[in-house]
């Protein structure tokens, strides 16, 4: 197994079209991409662009139309544990409760249940679950769903973490108060994120690093790093958005997303 | 006996307003009486009408006994008796065996075929589901699937003797296309993205298929099941014409035979019952079984 600090992802000349009706649809252009270990990389963009079918090709499910995604070196060939995929629409399954959901990843890898019943309690807690953790997916909301979801895929540790827009369906406030969790996460953990949204506040929030892509097919225009505080001093939300810098980013992102032959 | 029942339902006392869900049960529990009166009056008419058509003497008791007949042949079927009235000979039920074990020689020979079906139905299916043996091996089940099981039971016969083998083959071989098919379908109908998800938590091929393809396929599978239940209902009634006793079909088709038209009726009615009852236990098998059936 490749070491954690090797992880590194590599998109490169990639392009991807979808076959419709016989016609070829192009979704992706050419994406040069490389994501450190440890980055937490946002992407933006209009919707239909391609942010999710270029998650989806690093997540393994389906294979570029050209050139070549790589993690830690290796060619993406399928699926792994070692990039956890928390998907637009949630996808639990009914046939286990909550919490069976959130454990599932431990127990096919084979950890105790000791371990894992610990390790489901800290993630439930975490996404504010664990009193529905006997329900059943489909008795929860839209919104608890998905963060069932998210502690599903944290509770499997995954080295790298591919989100597609998760925090779209939450309320603002369930919203801020996981972006927070995820930063603390993201600090303590070390973990690569690759995270789709379609606001550009939490883009430029969240991210250590904004991506913007243009409409279809995309293209990376804009490429910034998003660090508004010096390694490891906290500074409360409120404060960094109120600062120049994040304010000018912000602007930039939303002029790279409305004029779709911006230049990076 | 012709008056209707002008069924009466229960007046409620009105509830205070601050009692909701109660409220509701009531209300469904109303609901479920209305219902239950309205099967009872229905029966009762359909019962009425029979009995007043032989009553009348319209038809010929051969071709239609009166109610009355067909439940003393139902009590007779069921108890000792003398062979005939007058006589010493005590002999037990019909033609050596009670009604009811008549029945339950039938059910046993379908839990067998359809145990086995199941056993054998639900891996060929998923492993037709998912792997190029599907591909090959389908025609083979539609073309199994489209043959009347009558057609070859004459072939079982010689191959497996008149005994209660080849029956419990005929329903086998009934019971298993459709267990088989309703799998596939159903492993045909897993979310790509839950199989998705599952790999991106670390499942080996083997688990996609335990941990999701298979619980994702138990509706559709146990639609199958209910399906292939019911088929081989009707084929072991049929199985049972050559050697069939004890068994209710052959039990019928003998009483037939021999004109004993109340009794051939009884069996007619506890078949349907049977049936009936099969068919409303499996389906609340599929409530405790996949509770999520139609919400997710
Ligand atoms: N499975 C598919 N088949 C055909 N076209 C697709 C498929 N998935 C996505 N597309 C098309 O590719 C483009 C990019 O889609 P997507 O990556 O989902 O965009 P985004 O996530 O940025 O909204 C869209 O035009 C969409 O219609
Ligand atoms: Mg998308």
């Amino acid at each position: 197994m490749t070491d954690r600090h090797d992880r590194r992802v590599e998109f490169r000349g990639v392009r991807h079209h979808f076959t419709v009706g016989g016609a070829a649809v192009p979704a992706l252009d050419r994406i040069d991409l490389t994501i450190e270990p440890g980055e937490f990389v946002t992407l933006a963009g209009p919707s239909g662009c391609g942010k999710t079918t270029l998650l989806r090709l690093l997540a393994g499910f389906m294979t570029a139309s050209e050139g070549t995604v790589a993690v830690g070196g290796d060619a993406v060939r399928g699926p792994g544990e070692e990039r956890g995929v928390v998907f637009q629409q949630p996808t639990l399954y009914p046939w286990l409760s909550v919490r069976r959901n959130v454990e599932l990843g431990p127990k096919l890898r084979g950890v105790s249940a000791h371990d894992r019943a610990e390790t489901a309690s800290r993630y439930l807690e975490m996404v504010g679950l664990a009193d529905f953790e006997k329900h059943r997916p489909y008795e929860l909301s839209g919104g608890m769903q998905q963060r069932c979801q998210i502690a599903r895929v944290l509770a499997n540790e995954p080295d790298i973490v591919l989100m597609d827009e998760p925090f779209g369906a939450l309320d603002a406030l369930t919203r801020e108060r996981l972006q927070s969790e995820l930063l603390e996460i993201w600090r303590a953990t070390g973990r690569t994120i690759l995270f789709i949204t379609h606001s550009v506040d939490e883009a430029v929030f969240l991210g250590s690093r904004v991506l913007v892509m243009s409409p279809r097919p995309g293209r990376i225009v804009l490429d910034r790093p998003a660090v508004f505080s010096d390694g490891g001093v906290r500074v409360p939300a409120d404060e960094i958005r109120a600062l120049p810098e994040y304010v000018a980013l912000c602007d930039e992102v939303r002029g790279a997303i409305h004029a779709p032959t911006a230049v990076a | 006996m012709t008056q209707t029942v002008a069924a009466p339902a229960p007046e409620v006392a009105p509830s205070t307003p601050a009692a909701g869900p109660q409220d509701h049960r009531r209300e469904r529990r109303r609901h479920r009486l209305k219902l239950l009166a309205l099967h009872a009056s229905t029966l009762l008419l359909l019962l009425s009408a029979w009995w007043f058509v032989t009553a009348m003497e319209w038809v010929s008791p051969l071709y239609l006994p009166p109610p009355g007949d067909v439940w003393d042949a139902f009590v007779r079927a069921n108890t000792d008796h003398p062979v005939a009235a007058g006589s010493d000979r005590i002999v037990r039920g019909e033609q050596g065996y009670y009604l009811w074990e008549h029945l339950i020689a039938s059910l046993q020979r379908i839990a067998i075929g359809v145990g086995a079906a199941i056993v054998v139905g639900i891996p060929l299916g998923l492993v037709m589901g998912t792997t190029w043996l599907g591909v090959v091996l389908e025609p083979y089940l539609n073309f199994l699937r489209s043959l009347p099981p009558l057609a070859y039971i004459g072939l079982l016969i010689v191959w497996f003797g008149i005994g209660d083998t080849s029956k419990v083959w005929l329903l086998f071989l009934a019971a298993f296309p459709p267990i088989a098919m309703a799998t596939i379908s159903g492993v045909h109908g897993v979310r790509q993205d839950q199989v998705n998800a599952v790999r991106s938590l670390g499942a080996s091929r083997r688990q996609v298929l335990t941990a999701v393809v298979l619980p994702a396929s138990t509706p559709d599978i146990l639609t199958g099941i209910r399906v292939a239940t019911g088929f081989a209902w009707t084929t072991v009634v049929a199985a049972e014409i050559a050697n069939g006793i004890p068994g209710i079909g052959g039990l019928a088709y003998l009483a037939g035979n021999q004109l004993q038209t109340a009794l051939v009726i009884a069996c007619i009615v506890v078949i349907g019952i049977a049936a009936i009852l099969l068919d409303l236990g499996l389906k609340s098998l599929e409530k405790v079984l996949v509770p999520w059936r139609g919400k997710a």
